[in-house]
C-alpha cells in the first residue's frame, strides 16, 4: 500500500461476511435468528437474547441520514484532496434502525445534505480487495416514506 | 448499590503548567502534579497506598505501576483503565470505593500526558488503521473526534433548531472564565464574531468549538471522610458517583439521561440544588447536550440558555468555571475535578486574578458566590459525580 493510500477496512471473524458482500455489491446485515434483532456492529451473539445464531440478510440499500458532519480539515494526506467531504450516519432500511452505518454521502453538494434525507447505497471499489458502501441522494419518491420524526 | 454518601472526600489537588510543549517526560509531569497533591493533602508519599489513572485508547502517559515504582511507594494498589473521557467520574468513584471498602487508605488519582507535543504523531498514525472498530470509521474518513462528536450536535440542531450561534455563546463564556484563570492555556477573550469567523474543522464545529490539546498533568488525593477531618484543607465530600453506559433512544441525547436520575437519587438532591457544574466539553455541542441531560435546562432549550448567559459565573448554574477543555486544558477533565474542589473550598479558587479575598468582580475574580454542590460529568454522560463543601 502506498503512503498516500486511504486506510482499507481490515475484516475480522465477525465482520468478514459484511465486507465480502460489499465486494459483490450487496449490502447485507446480520440478523439474529433467535429474536430477529439486527446486530451492529456484527458480533457472534445477540445483545438482546444472547443467541449465537444469525443470518446475513440482503438489504435493498436504501437508508436515511440520521446525522452528518462535513469534514473541512484533515491531517491525513490521503483525504486532503477530498475536502470538504460528508461523513454521515445512515440508518439502513429494513433493520429497525439497528444498523446505522458511518459512511459518506456522495453525488451531491455538501450544502445539500440534511438530516432525514433519503439515500441509496453505491458501491465504491476502492481496490481489488476492498469495496466501500457509500450513499447518494435517493431519487425523489423512492424509499420507505418520510423520515421518522423521532429521529429528526 | 451506590457509593456511601459523604463517606469519602477529595483532600489534595495538584497540577503542572498546561502547555503545548512540556519539554519533559510524563513521569516528571505526573511526579510534579502528584507530589503537589500529596503535599496539599498534608500527607507524605508513603501515606499513598493506591495509585490510579486512565487513558483513551492508548496509554500516553506513565502507568500507575510505573509511577508507584518511580515514587518509591511500597506495594500500592494500582489501576489503569482504558475508557477515555467517559470514565472521568468513574475513576474518582472507583478510588472512593476502594477507600470506602477499606482496601486503600489514601488513593492518588492522576492524568499525565504530552498530548499536544507527542499526541499528533500518534493520532495521525491511528487514522491510517482500518482494523477493529476503526474498520467502520477510518476508511470513510471519520478520524477526527470533531467528526464523531459532530453527529449528536447536528442531530440536536435538526431536532430543536439549535444553531452554531448558540455554540458561539458557550465558547465565548468559557473563554471569559479562562481569562480569569492564571493556568489556562487560552486566556485571550474572544467574541461571537471571532467564533463565527473561525475556520470550519468539521461541520457544525469551527475551530473555536474545539477543545485544547495539552501537555501537562493533574492529580488528586482521595481519602475517607473520617481521616479527612484531620487534614489541613476542609474536605470536599463525594456525595455520589455513578458510571456505566447503555442505549439512548435518540442521537441528540447522551448517556446522561440514563445515569443522571441515579446520580441525583443517590445524593438525595435535584438539579436545582447544583451550585455549579464542570461538564465534559471536548466540543461546544457536547457540553450543551450534557447541560440538558443532567437537568440544568430542559431538553431542547440549551441554545437559549447559553445565549442568555445562564452558564456564566453569576448565571443560574455556572458551568466550566475554569474554561473547561475548550479553554483551560485537556487533562481528560481531571482538571474539572480540581476546579470543582477549588470552588468548594472555603478559601475558593487560588489561581484567579484576585489579590486577597474574592471580590466577585468579573474582571478579576472567577469564584462562584457561596457554592454548596458541584456536578461533574464525563464524556457523553458516561459517568457523573456530585461533590459538596464541608
Amino acid at each position: 500500500m502506498s503512503e498516500l493510500a486511504k486506510p482499507a477496512p481490515v475484516p475480522d471473524h465477525d465482520t468478514q461476511p459484511f465486507w465480502d458482500a460489499c465486494k459483490e455489491h450487496e449490502l447485507r446485515a446480520q440478523q439474529c435468528t433467535g429474536c430477529g434483532r439486527f446486530r451492529w456492529p456484527p458480533q457472534g451473539f445477540c445483545p438482546g437474547c444472547h443467541s449465537w445464531d444469525y443470518e446475513w440478510r440482503l438489504l435493498a440499500g436504501g437508508g436515511r441520514v440520521v446525522s452528518f458532519s462535513v469534514v473541512h480539515h484533515s491531517a491525513v494526506p490521503s483525504f486532503k484532496e477530498d475536502l470538504p467531504y460528508v461523513v454521515a450516519l445512515i440508518a439502513l432500511d429494513g433493520t429497525d434502525n439497528r444498523v446505522q452505518l458511518t459512511s459518506n454521502v456522495v453525488g451531491c453538494a455538501w450544502e445539500d445534505v440534511e438530516v432525514g434525507m433519503r439515500v441509496q447505497v453505491v458501491f465504491n471499489d476502492v481496490s481489488p480487495e476492498a469495496t466501500l458502501p457509500q450513499f447518494r441522494p435517493a431519487a425523489a419518491g423512492g424509499g420507505e416514506g418520510p423520515p421518522r420524526s423521532a429521529l429528526g | 448499590m451506590v457509593l456511601a454518601k459523604d463517606q469519602t472526600a477529595i483532600v489534595g489537588i495538584g497540577w503542572t503548567a498546561f502547555t503545548r510543549n512540556s519539554q519533559t517526560s510524563t513521569t516528571s509531569l505526573a511526579g510534579e502534579a502528584c507530589f503537589k497533591a500529596i503535599e496539599d493533602a498534608g500527607l507524605l508519599p508513603r501515606d499513598i497506598d493506591g495509585v490510579m489513572s486512565w487513558f483513551h485508547r492508548y496509554a500516553d502517559g506513565i502507568s500507575p505501576r510505573e509511577l508507584g515504582e518511580a515514587m518509591g511507594l511500597e506495594c500500592p494498589f494500582v489501576l489503569n483503565v482504558d475508557a477515555g473521557g467517559h470514565w472521568m467520574c468513574g475513576a474518582v468513584t472507583t478510588a472512593a470505593s476502594l477507600v470506602s471498602a477499606g482496601i486503600c487508605r489514601n488513593v492518588l488519582l492522576y492524568v499525565a500526558r504530552n498530548s499536544y507535543s507527542e499526541g499528533r504523531t500518534h493520532r495521525a498514525a491511528q487514522s491510517s488503521v482500518g482494523a477493529g472498530t476503526d474498520q467502520f470509521r477510518n476508511p470513510f474518513g471519520q478520524h477526527l473526534a470533531a467528526t464523531t462528536f459532530a453527529m449528536p450536535a447536528t442531530a440536536h440542531m435538526a431536532r430543536f433548531g439549535t444553531t452554531t450561534l448558540d455554540f458561539a455563546h458557550l465558547a465565548v463564556t468559557q473563554r471569559k472564565h479562562a481569562s480569569l484563570n492564571a493556568k489556562a492555556q487560552m486566556r485571550k477573550p474572544i467574541t461571537i464574531e471571532d467564533h463565527q469567523n473561525s475556520r470550519w474543522i468539521s461541520y457544525p464545529y469551527r475551530l473555536l468549538d474545539c477543545c485544547q490539546q495539552t501537555d501537562g498533568a493533574v492529580a488528586i488525593v482521595i481519602t475517607s471522610a473520617e481521616r479527612a477531618r484531620d487534614l489541613p484543607h476542609r474536605p470536599v465530600y463525594i456525595m455520589a458517583g455513578v458510571a456505566g453506559e447503555g442505549e439512548t433512544a435518540n442521537l441528540w441525547e447522551t448517556n446522561g439521561v440514563n445515569i443522571a436520575p441515579k446520580l441525583y437519587q443517590a445524593a438525595g438532591v435535584t438539579p436545582r440544588d447544583v451550585s455549579l457544574a464542570e461538564l465534559y466539553d471536548p466540543f461546544t455541542g457536547m457540553c450543551m447536550l450534557h447541560m440538558e441531560d443532567f437537568g440544568l435546562v430542559p431538553k431542547g432549550e440549551v441554545g437559549a440558555w447559553v445565549t442568555s448567559g445562564k452558564n456564566g459565573l453569576d448565571g443560574e448554574t455556572p458551568v466550566n468555571t475554569h474554561g473547561g477543555l475548550l479553554s483551560e486544558a485537556h487533562i481528560i477533565a481531571l482538571n474539572h475535578v480540581v476546579e470543582a474542589v477549588q470552588q468548594l473550598r472555603p478559601e475558593g479558587v487560588i489561581d484567579d486574578l484576585c489579590e486577597g479575598p474574592h471580590t466577585y468582580d468579573r474582571t478579576t475574580c472567577r469564584q462562584v458566590r457561596n457554592p454548596e454542590i458541584a456536578l461533574l460529568c464525563g464524556e457523553s454522560g458516561g459517568s457523573g459525580m456530585l461533590l459538596r463543601k464541608s
